[in-house]
């Protein structure tokens, strides 16, 4: 048989960033100078917005005091959970919403106009129904995130090619093994969007629940609103801001980044200058 | 391992348009095990349908499809298809995709290794398993698929345009790799497409379909030695005369689109 084209050893290579890392992020730390830059010139001018030296500061008490380490750390546990519950209750009933077509069309609209609602609204609701515990947030947080998170992969479901669903039902597989083996893995692109949009939403719904009543989820955020909003002293504010934006903008680089360029190099959807 | 296929006057309309033109009437066809016949006619002719029918992705509307005396029920193992589009699941390497119907069959780890192995070597792909799909270079993919195919020991092996997405190099290589896996197997497999030196040039025989609704108008035997090339003289003579069926069938008033009309498409 034919060997002619045999591979060189360059297109076995993985695409993947072979710099070392602080060349790799020196993009992102640039940036973020950039930005420390022009909020200390704009708190030059307003007096009430506390400069990054003054949150600086605050931070460094924080974190010398333990407080910084509490917050991100109760943040880390409530998200982790809660999201974790979203994602598993959203993809599955998507999956199910993908697969049984009188329920995608009795529940799609009211999915949609759930999404389309600011979900921070069933707060008080829940805080009087469920009482005001960090239980009663992390439902809503958790119900919150999951209609985003299911419309997402049903759309990915659907927009599954025809003809791998044909490919896998030639090559043995039907029902559960289709779904899992072939469906799943050719949706999760699309899925993956949906809870990267999930993820923000739940965020959302914790920090308007904070806002609501002090203390709901027990992450630290609320006392700090409060303080501030009694004092009108912002540092503590924008120091926990800072926390607050170091969490989501790790989460992302540790994660849906990292997943989404692994999702698209194993699919062939990163330019890697390979024949085709 | 090879078994026959019979169709006894088969009709069927076209999938999601029910009651609307038929693909197919009329289509009486005995194909002994073993053998390699190819399907030829225009685009829309239900060539496609006929491959979804034997392959027990959809029932005829009337008539009967029937696997080694057996009926066809529903998609089976023993009937596997290998696409215009090579359809490889783009997130499974070579190996796993050339393994994933051996999994669904339950062969344990150690024989699906092996079976892997000895696929990929045969269509010359050892060194790709470990690379996905995107990786390769179209005659490759194709090459794999028809590893998936073959690992499975099918007793009829459904081709539906495998090559008709290839550059000409390419193609013209693999029909010569088809016929050596198909002696090699023995099995049985039909092979539809539009290209009529490509069915002269592989089939032991040669099916000639109308279109609209698809009927049988030919059935060319060809007895030529093998391997054979799309380029060979006595291929392209014989090739010569199916399209003279196709043509004359044009006159006798089937619908075929007309040179220079909407739909005509060159065969």
């Amino acid at each position: 048989m034919s060997r002619s084209d045999t591979l060189t050893t360059e297109q076995r290579v993985q695409v993947g960033s072979r710099a070392p890392w602080w060349k790799a992020s020196a993009p992102i730390l640039i940036t973020g100078a950039v930005l420390l830059l022009v909020w200390a010139g704009v708190s030059v001018f307003v007096d009430t917005l506390p400069g990054p030296a003054a949150t600086g500061d605050e931070l460094w008490r924080m974190a010398v005091d333990g407080q910084l380490w509490s917050i991100f750390g109760r943040i880390t546990l409530f998200m982790t959970v809660c999201f974790a519950i979203a994602a598993i209750g959203g993809v599955t009933l998507g999956l199910l919403l993908g697969s049984r077509r009188w329920l995608d069309r009795g529940l799609s609209p009211y999915l949609a106009a759930l999404q389309g609602m600011p979900t921070s609204m069933w707060i008080p609701v829940a805080a009087v129904v469920l009482g005001t515990s960090p239980w009663s947030l992390a439902a809503v947080v958790s119900i919150g995130a999951m209609p985003a998170i299911m419309l997402g992969t049903r759309s990915a479901v659907a927009n599954v090619p025809p003809l791998l669903i044909r490919a896998g039902r030639t090559f043995g597989a039907e029902g559960g093994t289709l779904l899992r083996h072939v469906v799943l893995p050719a949706a999760l692109p699309g899925i993956m969007t949906g809870l990267e949009l999930g993820w923000s939403i739940a965020f959302r719904c914790l920090v308007a629940g904070e806002i609501f009543s002090g203390a709901l989820s027990g992450t630290g955020i609320g006392n700090v609103i409060s303080r501030s909003r009694e004092t009108g002293d912002l540092t503590e504010m924008m120091a926990t801001i800072m926390i607050v934006l170091a969490f989501t903008l790790l989460v992302d680089r540790l994660v849906f980044a990292k997943v989404q360029h692994r999702l698209r190099v194993s699919r062939g959807l990163v330019d890697s200058g390979l024949p085709h | 391992m090879s078994a026959s296929v019979t169709l006894t006057d088969v009709a069927q309309a076209f999938p999601g348009r029910e009651r609307a033109r038929l693909a197919l009437d009329g289509i009486t066809l005995t194909i002994e095990a073993g053998q390699f016949v190819c399907v030829v006619g225009p685009s829309g002719c239900g060539k496609s349908t006929l491959l979804d029918l034997v392959a027990g992705h959809t029932r005829p509307a009337r008539g009967s499809v029937a696997v080694a005396d057996a009926a066809v029920k529903g998609p089976g193992l023993d009937r596997v298809m290998v696409f215009q589009d090579h359809a490889l699941f783009p997130w499974m390497s070579v190996a796993d995709n050339v393994g994933f119907g051996l999994k669904n069959a339950g062969i344990s780890a150690a024989e699906r290794e092996a079976t892997v192995a000895t696929w990929l070597a045969k269509v010359g792909l050892t060194d790709a398993g470990a690379l996905h799909p995107h990786q390769l270079s179209g005659g490759m993919r194709q090459r794999a698929a028809l590893a998936r195919a073959f690992a499975m020991r099918p007793q009829v092996l459904l081709m539906d345009e495998p090559f008709s997405a290839l550059d000409a190099p390419s193609r013209d290589r693999l029909h010569v790799e088809l016929q050596e896996l198909w002696a090699d197997t023995e099995t049985t497999i039909i092979f539809v497409t539009h290209n009529v030196r490509e069915a002269v040039a592989l089939g032991d025989r040669v099916i000639v379909l109308s279109s609209g609704p698809g009927r049988i108008i030919g059935d060319v035997p060809v007895s030529l030695a093998r391997p054979r090339v799309v380029e060979s003289e006595r291929v392209v003579t014989l090739a010569h005369k199916v399209r003279g069926l196709l043509d004359e069938a044009d006159q006798l008033g089937i619908t075929t689109p007309r040179e220079g009309g909407d739909s005509y498409v060159a065969i």
